[in-house]
C-alpha cells in the first residue's frame, strides 16, 4: 500500500469512527422523563372536573344536562396530559354501536379528549350549527370532526381515527368511576 | 496622531481599505431587501440580548401550594419581563423583527426569483438563501414555545405530533428533538438552547457564507444598466461603499428598528398575558402568517387518507405537513436547474422577459395564497371541497392569466444587450 493510499484510507477510517461515536450521543438527546408518565388511569379512578370554579370536583351524573360535555381528569393524575377525558351526556337512546355500551351508562360515554390528530384538546359541540351535525365533538385546530353516538368516529376533517373511549360506571353517589382502560392508544399514533 | 493612524499603522488598513471602501454597489429599490433581513436579525440580536437576561428557561411550576397552582416558572418570567419599563415594548419588537425578517427574506427571495438572478453561477447563493429562510422559520419557531403560554404551547403540541407522524422513524426524532415526549419538562431548556445558541450561530455562519459568495460574485445589475453602451459593460456601475452606501444602510437600519417599533407600539404581537398559562382546553389556534399555507394543508388533507408503506403508516397529518410541504420546497430549491434559459452574468432580467418563469413564480405565489386561504375555511363558511377547487383552479388560472400579460407586454432583450442589437 503506497502512502497515499494509506492516509487517504487513515482520512476516511477516521470520518467513520468519528461519526459513529456520535450515535450513541444522540440517546441522550431525548431528555429527562415526566414523573407524570407513571400516572396511569386506573380501574376505579374517580372523574374530577379539570376546569372552571369546580375543578378537582367530581363529576356527578347530575353536574350536566343532556347534550353537555365537560373536561375532566381521573382524580390526582392531571399531570399527565394524556389522561384528559370529555365527558359526554348523551340521549341514552341515540347511543350506538361501535360505542362500548358496557362502559357507557345512563348516556354518560367517556372519550378521550386527546385529539387524534395531531393532540390538541377537542370540544363538544356547545350549539346546533350548519356545518355538522348536533351534537358533535371537534377540533378547534384543524376542525375534525367525531360523532359522540356513535364511538367518536371520525365524520369529517383529517383526524386518522376515533377518539379512544374509557369505559366509566356510576357508584353509589352518582359519581362518574373509570371501569377499564382506553379502548385504543391516546392521541397521534406513532 | 489621528486614531485611525495609530489604527492604520499597526493594522496597515490601507489595502484593506483599498481593496473594499470602493465596492460598488447597484442602486434598486428591490435590492435592499436582503440588507432589511440583515438588519432584522441585528434588532433581534440586541432585543433578545436584553430578553436572555430576565427570562428563565424552566417549565417547573412556581409559587403554587404544596405542588397546586402555580405557573411555569418560564411563563412567569415572561409576565416580570413585560412588567418591567419598556420591557413588553422590547419583547414585541423583538418578535415583530421575527416576523418582518421572514418578510424581507421571503420578498428577496421573490425578486432574486423573478429577476432570474439564481441562475449559474448563483445557484450557490440561492441554496444558502433558501437555507436562511428555513434557520429563520426555525429560529421564530423554537422562540414561539419560550414564553410558555397557552397559545405557544399549543403550537408546539402541533408541531410535535407533526414530528411524530413521520413514518418509521418519527417518535424518535421527535423526542430527540422535543427533548422526550411534548410537554416534557426537558422541553424548554432546549428550545432556549436552540433559539439563543443555535439558532443565532446557524444564521450567522450562513449569512456570511451568503455574504462571501457575493462578494465573489458580485452582485447583479438591475436591467437598465443592460443598456449602456459596450465599454462600460465590463464595469459593474453602483455607489460606492464608503460613504453612499455605508449612509443609505444606517438610514435603512434606522428605518427597520422604526417600522419595529411602531408596529410594536400600536399592535401587541402575542399577548401572554392574554392567553395565559397552558391550561387542559385548546384555544383557537392559527399559526403565524409564513406557516398558515401548511395549516390549510393539513386541513384539506382528508384523514382516511392514509398511505400504508412497509410497515409505516403515512397518515393525513404526515401528508399535509411533510410530504405536501417538501415537495414544494423541493421544487423551490431545484429552480435554478430548472430554468434552462440562457444565463446572463451581470445582469437582473426584467421579470416580463421570461413568460413561463413569472407564470411559474404566480402559480406558486397563488397556490401559497389558497392554501392560507384553506386555513380561514370555518370563518369563511366555505367548504372542504370547495376549498379543494379554489386551490387547484386559482393557481391555473393565475398562471395562464399571468403568461398571457408577460407575453403580451413587450418584453426588453433577455440577457443584457442592448435591445435589438443582436
Amino acid at each position: 500500500m503506497d502512502r497515499r493510499r494509506f492516509a487517504d484510507l487513515s482520512l476516511k477510517t477516521g470520518i467513520v469512527a468519528a461519526v459513529a461515536s456520535a450515535i450513541p450521543g444522540i440517546a441522550t438527546l431525548r431528555g429527562r422523563s415526566r414523573s407524570a408518565t407513571s400516572q396511569e388511569v386506573a380501574v376505579g379512578d374517580r372523574l374530577v372536573f379539570a376546569l372552571g370554579q369546580n375543578a378537582g370536583q367530581a363529576v356527578t351524573e347530575g353536574s350536566f344536562a343532556q347534550n353537555e360535555a365537560v373536561l375532566a381528569f381521573p382524580e390526582g393524575k392531571s399531570e399527565n396530559h394524556d389522561n384528559l377525558v370529555l365527558v359526554c351526556k348523551l340521549d341514552p337512546s341515540a347511543v350506538k354501536s361501535p360505542t362500548d355500551m358496557a362502559g357507557s351508562t345512563h348516556g354518560i360515554v367517556v372519550y378521550s379528549a386527546v385529539c387524534t390528530h395531531l393532540g390538541c384538546t377537542v370540544r363538544f359541540s356547545e350549539e346546533p350549527m350548519d356545518m355538522a351535525p348536533f351534537p358533535h365533538i371537534h377540533c378547534p385546530c384543524h376542525s375534525a370532526l367525531f360523532d359522540p353516538h356513535r364511538g367518536a368516529l371520525v365524520m369529517g376533517g383529517p383526524a386518522p381515527r376515533a377518539l379512544p373511549q374509557l369505559p366509566v360506571r356510576l357508584s353509589d353517589k352518582g359519581e362518574v368511576l373509570v371501569s377499564g382502560p382506553f379502548t385504543a392508544p391516546i392521541g397521534v399514533a406513532s | 496622531m489621528s486614531i485611525s493612524g495609530w489604527f492604520d499603522e499597526r493594522l496597515s488598513l490601507d489595502r484593506f481599505k483599498a481593496k473594499f471602501l470602493g465596492k460598488p454597489f447597484p442602486v434598486h429599490t428591490t435590492f435592499f431587501l436582503g440588507e432589511v433581513a440583515l438588519f432584522c436579525f441585528v434588532v433581534l440580536v440586541i432585543t433578545g440580548l436584553y430578553l436572555a437576561l430576565n427570562y428563565e428557561p424552566s417549565a417547573e411550576k412556581i409559587g403554587g401550594t404544596s405542588g397546586a397552582g402555580g405557573l411555569p416558572a418560564a411563563y412567569a418570567s415572561t409576565l416580570f419581563i413585560d412588567a418591567n419599563p419598556f420591557g413588553a415594548l422590547l419583547r414585541r419588537i423583538h418578535h415583530w423583527s421575527a416576523h418582518l425578517m421572514i418578510a424581507a427574506v421571503v420578498l428577496h427571495m421573490l425578486r432574486v426569483f423573478f429577476t432570474a438572478s439564481y441562475r449559474r453561477p448563483r445557484e450557490l447563493n440561492w441554496l444558502l438563501g433558501l437555507g436562511l429562510l428555513g434557520a429563520t422559520i426555525g429560529a421564530s419557531f423554537a422562540g414561539y414555545l419560550l414564553p410558555y403560554d397557552q397559545f405557544s404551547v399549543t403550537a408546539t403540541a402541533i408541531a410535535y405530533g407533526i414530528a411524530r407522524s413521520v413514518p418509521w422513524v418519527g417518535p424518535t426524532v421527535a423526542d430527540v428533538l422535543f427533548a422526550g415526549r411534548f410537554p416534557s419538562p426537558s422541553t424548554v431548556p432546549r428550545f432556549y438552547a436552540y433559539h439563543v445558541v443555535f439558532a443565532p450561530a446557524v444564521l450567522a455562519a450562513l449569512m456570511s457564507a451568503h455574504l462571501l459568495v457575493l462578494l465573489k460574485q458580485k452582485h447583479t445589475e438591475p436591467a437598465a444598466s443592460a443598456r449602456r453602451d459596450e465599454a462600460s459593460a465590463r464595469q459593474i456601475a453602483g455607489i460606492p461603499f464608503w460613504p453612499q452606501q455605508i449612509l443609505l444602510m444606517l438610514v435603512l437600519f434606522l428605518m427597520v428598528l422604526a417600522a419595529a417599533a411602531t408596529l410594536s407600539a400600536f399592535l401587541p404581537v402575542h399577548p401572554s398575558e392574554y392567553f395565559g398559562p397552558p391550561g387542559p382546553a385548546t384555544p383557537e389556534v392559527k399559526p403565524d402568517w409564513y406557516l398558515l399555507w401548511v395549516y390549510g394543508a393539513l386541513r384539506l388533507i382528508p384523514g382516511n387518507l392514509s398511505v400504508r408503506v412497509f410497515g409505516a403508516t403515512i397518515g393525513s397529518e404526515a401528508i399535509g405537513a411533510m410530504l405536501v410541504p417538501g415537495l414544494i420546497s423541493l421544487v423551490i430549491l431545484l429552480v435554478p436547474w430548472l430554468d434552462r434559459s440562457r444565463s446572463s452574468l451581470h445582469y437582473a432580467e426584467d421579470p416580463r422577459s421570461s413568460p413561463t418563469r413569472l407564470a411559474a413564480g404566480m402559480v406558486m405565489l397563488t397556490l401559497f395564497g389558497a392554501l392560507s386561504l384553506a386555513g380561514f375555511n370555518v370563518e369563511l363558511g366555505l367548504s372542504v371541497p370547495a376549498l379543494w377547487v379554489i386551490t387547484l383552479v386559482a393557481p391555473a388560472a393565475v398562471g395562464v392569466a399571468s403568461y398571457l400579460l408577460a407575453a403580451r407586454s413587450a418584453p426588453p432583450s433577455p440577457d443584457g444587450g442592448p435591445a435589438g442589437a443582436h
